[in-house]
């Protein structure tokens, strides 16, 4: 009896072994697919389509978006919570618009993040996250830094 | 670069970009032969400061659609700079500079007093210089286009002969009986129509280039009212493309390179004829 709840309990485990590396595999696999790949673009294409993602973000929901900007983070006295960006500046650089984004690992601030202003790339699902008030602002989800 | 541009081509800001940039640049091309002679190459410059500040003050009153305010507003200055004629107190060069300078520091001094947005030079900057108005359009944006700048065609092919005689001379057109003071008043509505579809192309400051410079380029080369204008339409349609493709391509703002390519036309007209 004992063995067998034994033999059943190491199946168990390299079975969810198994399919803890499967999903990490994955999210390996998926990590490296993109949908689209704004570091392919132009600075203007980058700004328009930056402008097209926050004023229809509808269009762009579950994408896997590749973005390269500026490293920025703002902490909202009124939610009690950090966001970080990745800002993008237009062809005459009077004007920078960004995407906030959420690691996909837990990560302290500021020790785990870059400095501000410094130079990113992130991969990441593009969402649009819906406020109480109703009005939402789009985000990166599960972003990773990418070298 | 090919497989680059078909990749950029599939995105519908891009299409209308270019559905839009050809249109306006045809209208304001047509319109810039007949300004130019008529010694008006600097009211483009002006009335686009104008708009600039009926911008101003849609933005200053909320108004969703700031074409309500900004339309009615620019085409009211022009008709009085146009039509004011002889008997306007203040004339020509010196109501164009005034209205100018006017328009453009009321529309700013409004935009920083009231703005609501956290980026006013970036607004200013935005509209001054068209960086990104026109690859951010949206559909409704493109057929209000489509629809004035048929209604600026058709205008213009309708009265060509007539816009011809008044171009030219006036008091021979008025003795031929040519209503002068009706066309003044069509070309002068026509013109803000233009300026206010073109400030979305290359913003307010460069409006003038699109009027004058497909004009003078074509007058260059021909010499006849019909040539030049066609001429002018087909070089300012060209340089509008090219622009617009070589600036989503290369990263470059799309007014000045729309510009760019215009003074690059002007020139290869320039050597070309002497």
């Amino acid at each position: 009896m004992y063995k067998v709840f034994s033999r059943i309990t190491i199946i168990a485990i390299l079975c969810i072994f198994s399919l803890s590396t499967s999903s990490v595999a994955a999210e390996n696999i998926s990590a490296n697919h993109v949908d689209l790949d704004l570091t392919r673009m132009s600075s203007t294409m980058v700004y328009s389509m930056v402008f097209q993602m926050v004023t229809e973000p509808q269009k762009f929901v579950g994408k896997r978006i590749k973005m390269k900007g500026a490293f920025s983070s703002y902490y909202d006295e009124e939610s009690k919570r950090r966001f970080f960006g990745c800002v993008i500046k237009d062809a005459l650089a009077c004007c920078s618009q960004g995407l906030a984004f959420e690691t996909f690992k837990p990560r302290k601030y500021p020790k785990d993040f870059p400095s501000e202003g410094s130079s990113i790339t992130i991969i990441g699902r593009f969402d649009y996250e819906k406020e109480e008030d109703g009005i939402g602002f789009p985000i990166i989800r599960n972003a990773i830094f990418i070298k | 670069m090919f497989d680059q541009l078909f990749f950029y081509l599939d995105f519908p800001f891009v299409r209308y970009a270019i559905i839009v940039g050809t249109l306006i640049s045809l209208c304001s091309s047509l319109l810039g032969v007949t300004l130019v002679l008529k010694r008006y190459s600097y009211i483009g410059d002006g009335l686009s400061h104008v708009a600039f500040g009926a911008l101003a003050i849609a933005a200053v009153l909320k108004v969703t659609n700031n074409m309500l305010i900004i339309l009615p507003v620019t085409i009211a200055v022009a008709i009085l700079l146009l039509c004011g004629g002889k008997d306007a107190r203040i004339k020509g060069d010196a109501a164009i500079a005034m209205v100018s300078a006017g328009a453009l520091a009321i529309g700013y001094l409004l935009m920083n007093i009231f703005s609501s947005s956290a980026n006013v030079a970036g607004d200013v900057c935005t509209t001054l210089f068209g960086s990104m108005s026109i690859l951010t359009l949206k559909p409704t944006d493109v057929y209000l286009c489509v629809a004035l700048s048929i209604v600026v065609l058709v205008t213009f092919v309708l009265f060509y002969h007539k816009i011809f005689a008044i171009t030219f001379d006036e008091n021979f057109a008025r003795a031929t009986g040519v209503n002068v003071t009706l066309f003044n008043l069509l070309i002068a509505i026509i013109i803000a129509v233009i300026i206010v579809l073109a400030m979305n192309l290359v913003g307010a400051l460069l409006v003038s280039a699109l009027v004058v410079f497909p004009a003078l380029s074509a007058m260059r080369i021909f010499k006849s009212f019909f040539s030049v204008t066609v001429a002018a339409a087909v070089i300012s349609v060209i340089c509008s493309l090219a622009g617009i493709l070589v600036a989503i391509l290369a990263g470059t703002p799309v007014g000045s390179t729309i510009v760019a390519m215009d003074i690059v036309a002007f020139l290869i007209c320039f050597i070309t004829s002497s």
